[in-house]
């Protein structure tokens, strides 16, 4: 979730009446993507707010769905109905089948299990699995999560407190003394001047701005990463990495996606508090070089509003014939703008690093794609929005026709290394149709950061195989710590199709070794 | 890459005489004026408007972007009225017959400030304002033929709307909706509430009893008699707006008191953990560890009596168990068992296994 900007609407109060209009017209990049997928909807419970915080799969194949107001329901694929499992939650934005056959939703001010222990089909019990951690009252410290780790561990994230807003006299579990003193934080009137020094964004209580591991029988909790601000997605590749993403904002130039260790810190110092080593600095007044060294740097950058604003879930396309080619390939949803996004990430002596590029991209998925889930060939996508940009309601994804554009993306010693979805026309191999944006975000304080060091740049040589299904891509001057952002709208295939997706931009934070 | 396509209708409505003058461009460019205020408006299933009812100062500039989440297919569109107007401005919708297509529905009025296109199903559009400067409460409505009857709102311009179950510019379906839980008696509704920790629970108990309950504090907070939360502004917003209470409470507890003690009634407070709470067709069962000890405390209406109980369940107490309430000269504290003195209870283990604490006052109705 994310403050969204909303300063890019083009708008303006004219001192005529004038009428733009607001008919229905399919824009000719949907048109395009709907020759590919098929995209769709499904209802959503009579009567609920139909803004969607989880999604999950049962055992007996019903879909489960967690609702802003704090309903969740089932949907039975063979009746098309719905039918409310529990109500009452407090914002939940996560869902998970127990493995005891329960269903966890993370709630704000809890990791929640919910029982039905007399069979009549609506929970009885509702049992807080973990709840021990801070809350200010603070609007922003959203809850995100549970995601169940290869090791059978549940991993929750909580998000940072806003400046934009003051926290509440009572709040939740230990206040941390590091940083403006907490009365301030409750004076309204003048809370615009104490706000700077409170940070952008702060965790002055437990956990927040930190990935949190539980056990899932017991509710032991142990602070597993920290440096996170709102950090909405989570999820596992096939060989069990965990990807953590943010949001762009204060300490995020743009949008990052962690591969996150145990023990370590992503660059939002507000939760550097909560380290069990911390002596007590105030980690804002930290030197950027302190930080930067103790800081994992973001595995792939989603340059912002370009490719995504705000991401969301992180799941694993699965591997059938229905999804072919995109099989295993891991997808984020964002909440701005109709479209999930392919990461292809890789690691390279030791570091870990990739791309991303438009998986489906097109207004018929609306905005504000916050779950994903797939059930059978169908990918479905839950949109919330709150006061920000987005969606309500669940759509629909199908593959129908795989679309010609980049597979995969590589870095090599001289460059990068694609494959295509389908064989390259004759010329690819001219340098001029692919060129790219090279660049990087600041780390720094402030809200967001410029591209900088923007420079335009072709390849000195590409090398197309022999099959025209990928590509060697060499730089002249290729140095790491930018982001090579490309676009391939130059390229065709054999068939004549332009890539439906052209962007691409890989975060080079390694050059393999020769 | 692609903006989301925003189609704004930029209107002003000088000749109406209504509307506030907007600042001429080339002003506007000299001395930036306030950006506007963008409002969000959905069209949900079920004829209705979402939010059902905005507020805004007379003058005000704002955009309302609106979007059609109607997933029953229907087309809707969103036209502001001059106030008192709707049932007139419907009627000549709906005369409109033949022509009414050509002209989306909207019938040629001086009372029609404001007007979308008309959005199908998944349709968006936005409309850019200034807000009457004549104080008022300006209805907003959908003359889509057989939709303006059910599917209106109000834009209260300078004017303190009502509570929102009593609003009568609202369908009465609305204001139904507006009450958490939809009016269902038992209901528990975890969400912010005002004079509580952050981690609340309020509770419509059966009959007109309400409380709020403290999931972090693991004990109950005040009670109020009437309807429950009006949670529409909370839950319209990011969370932060706290939802209302829409009666006085008749019963506080003190702040930072926990009621039980164990042993002696002047032993330091125990360490909370909340563990749940089981839903049951006469209230919520909440369950959790003070100290070491194990809790149940089942909130229902008071019996034969207005009011409410606290049915506590402590089936391991370690020794006497202590309930302290704080001085009211309203309330009056009652109970299945133990005994009373100056305001505490005393209870021995056994009687703690099971006992019903009844809290009346003379500030509760029948
Ligand atoms: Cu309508």
């Amino acid at each position: 979730m994310n403050l969204v900007k909303l300063c890019s609407h083009m708008l303006a109060l004219f001192a005529v009446t004038a009428f733009a209009s607001a008919a229905e017209t399919t824009p000719p990049a949907d048109a395009r993507v709907a020759q590919h997928y098929a995209i769709g909807k499904i209802s959503t419970p009579p009567g609920v707010d139909p803004q969607l915080g989880g999604l999950a799969l049962l055992p007996d194949g019903r879909l489960a769905a967690a609702f802003h107001h704090g309903q969740v329901a089932f949907y039975d694929f063979k009746t098309l109905n719905w039918k409310i499992f529990a109500e009452g939650l407090h914002e939940p934005l996560g869902l998970l089948l127990g493995q005891d056959g329960s269903l966890l939703v993370m709630q704000r001010p809890e990791l929640t299990r919910l029982r039905d222990t007399d069979g009549d089909g609506v929970a009885d019990r509702y049992e807080a699995l973990w709840e021990d951690f801070g809350m200010t009252g603070n609007y922003h410290e959203f809850a995100f999560g549970p995601v169940r780790g290869p090791n059978g561990k549940l991993y929750v994230s909580l998000n940072l407190a806003s400046a934009g807003d003051t926290i509440r006299e009572e709040i939740r579990g230990e206040w941390s003394p590091i940083g403006l003193s907490r009365e301030k934080f409750y004076d309204v009137a003048d809370w615009k001047k104490n706000s700077t020094a409170a940070g952008r964004m702060y965790g002055r209580v437990k956990w927040r701005g930190c990935i949190m591991e539980i056990d899932e029988a017991t509710g032991a909790a142990e602070l597993f990463a920290t440096g996170f601000r709102s950090p909405d997605g989570m999820g596992f590749d096939a060989a069990g990495n965990f990807f953590v993403n943010d949001n762009q904002g204060d300490w995020r130039g743009t949008s990052p996606v962690h591969v996150v260790q145990r023990g370590g810190f992503y660059g939002h110092p507000a939760s550097l508090v909560w380290r069990p080593d911390w002596e007590g600095t105030e980690p804002l007044k930290l030197p950027i070089e302190k930080l930067n060294a103790l800081r994992t740097v973001a595995a792939i950058n989603l340059p912002h509003s370009f490719y995504a604003s705000s991401p969301t879930a992180m799941i694993l396309i699965p591997q059938t014939a229905a999804w072919s080619p995109f099989g295993g390939q891991m997808i984020v949803g964002e909440m701005n703008s109709g479209r999930v996004l392919r990461l292809l990430p890789e690691q390279v002596d030791g570091v870990w690093q990739g791309a991303c590029v438009s998986f489906v991209d097109s207004q018929a998925l609306r905005g504000g794609i916050h779950r994903l889930l797939f059930v059978g060939d169908t990918l479905y996508v839950g949109r919330t929005h709150l006061i920000w940009a987005g969606g309500e309601g669940i759509g629909t994804v199908k593959l129908t026709k795989t679309p010609f554009e980049a597979l995969t993306m590589h870095a090599t010693p001289d460059g990068f290394r694609f494959t295509f979805t389908a064989p390259l026309a004759a010329g690819a191999a001219e340098p001029a149709r692919w060129p790219v944006r090279r660049y990087y975000y600041k780390y720094h304080e402030p809200y967001g950061s410029p591209q900088t060091e923007l420079t335009q740049i072709t390849p000195s040589k590409v090398t197309v195989s022999a099959d025209g299904l990928s590509a060697e891509v060499a730089f002249a001057d290729l140095k790491p710590g930018f982001i090579y952002d490309f676009n391939l709208s130059g390229l065709t295939s054999k068939q004549g199709e332009s890539p439906l997706n052209p962007a691409i931009a890989y975060s080079l934070n390694k050059v393999p070794a020769k | 890459m692609r903006f989301f396509y925003l189609l704004v209708l930029a209107v002003t409505l000088t000749s109406s005489g209504l509307l506030a003058q907007p600042a001429p461009a080339s002003k506007a460019k000299a001395a930036p004026a306030k950006k506007p205020r963008i409002v969000k408006m959905f069209m949900r299933d079920g004829l209705r408007f979402e939010p059902p009812r905005l507020v805004a100062e007379p003058g005000e500039q704002i955009v309302v972007e609106i979007e059609n989440n109607d997933s029953t297919d229907q087309t809707h569109n969103f036209v502001l009225l001059r106030p008192g107007t709707r049932d007139a401005v419907v009627q000549a919708g709906l005369a409109l017959a033949e022509k009414g297509p050509v002209l989306e529905y909207v019938p040629p009025s001086a009372d029609v400030l404001v007007h979308s296109r008309l959005l199908a199903a998944e349709g968006s559009g936005s409309i850019a304002f200034t807000v009457p400067t004549t104080p008022g409460i300006y209805p907003y409505v959908c003359t889509f033929p057989g939709h303006g009857m059910i599917m209106y709102g109000a834009l209260y311009a300078g004017v303190t709307p009502p509570p929102i179950e009593k609003d009568p510019n609202l369908p009465p379906m609305v204001a139904h909706g507006a009450v958490a839980g939809g009016g269902q008696r038992p209901f528990a509704q975890r969400i912010f509430m005002p004079d509580a920790g952050p981690a609340a629970v309020a509770i419509a108990l059966v009959g007109s009893q309400n409380v709020c309950w403290d999931a972090g504090q693991c004990r109950l907070r005040y009670a109020w008699q009437g309807s429950f939360i009006d949670a529409s502004e909370n839950w319209a917003g990011n969370g932060k707006i706290l939802p209302i209470v829409p009666t006085k409470p008749w019963w506080r507890a003190l702040k930072d008191d926990f009621p039980l003690r164990f042993g002696a009634v002047d032993s330091a407070a125990p360490k909370v953990k909340f563990l749940g709470y089981a839903a049951t067709t006469t209230g919520p069962v909440f369950h959790y560890r003070a100290g070491v000890t194990e809790v149940y405390e089942h909130v229902l209406p008071a019996a034969g009596r207005p009011g409410i109980a606290l049915r506590l369940q402590i089936p391991r107490a370690p020794g006497l168990v202590f309930y302290r309430t704080a001085a009211d000269p309203n309330a009056q504290w009652t109970s299945s068992a133990g005994t009373w003195r100056d305001g505490v209870l005393m209870l021995t283990p056994a009687q703690a296994a099971d006992v019903t604490l009844t809290l009346t006052s003379a500030l509760c109705t029948p």
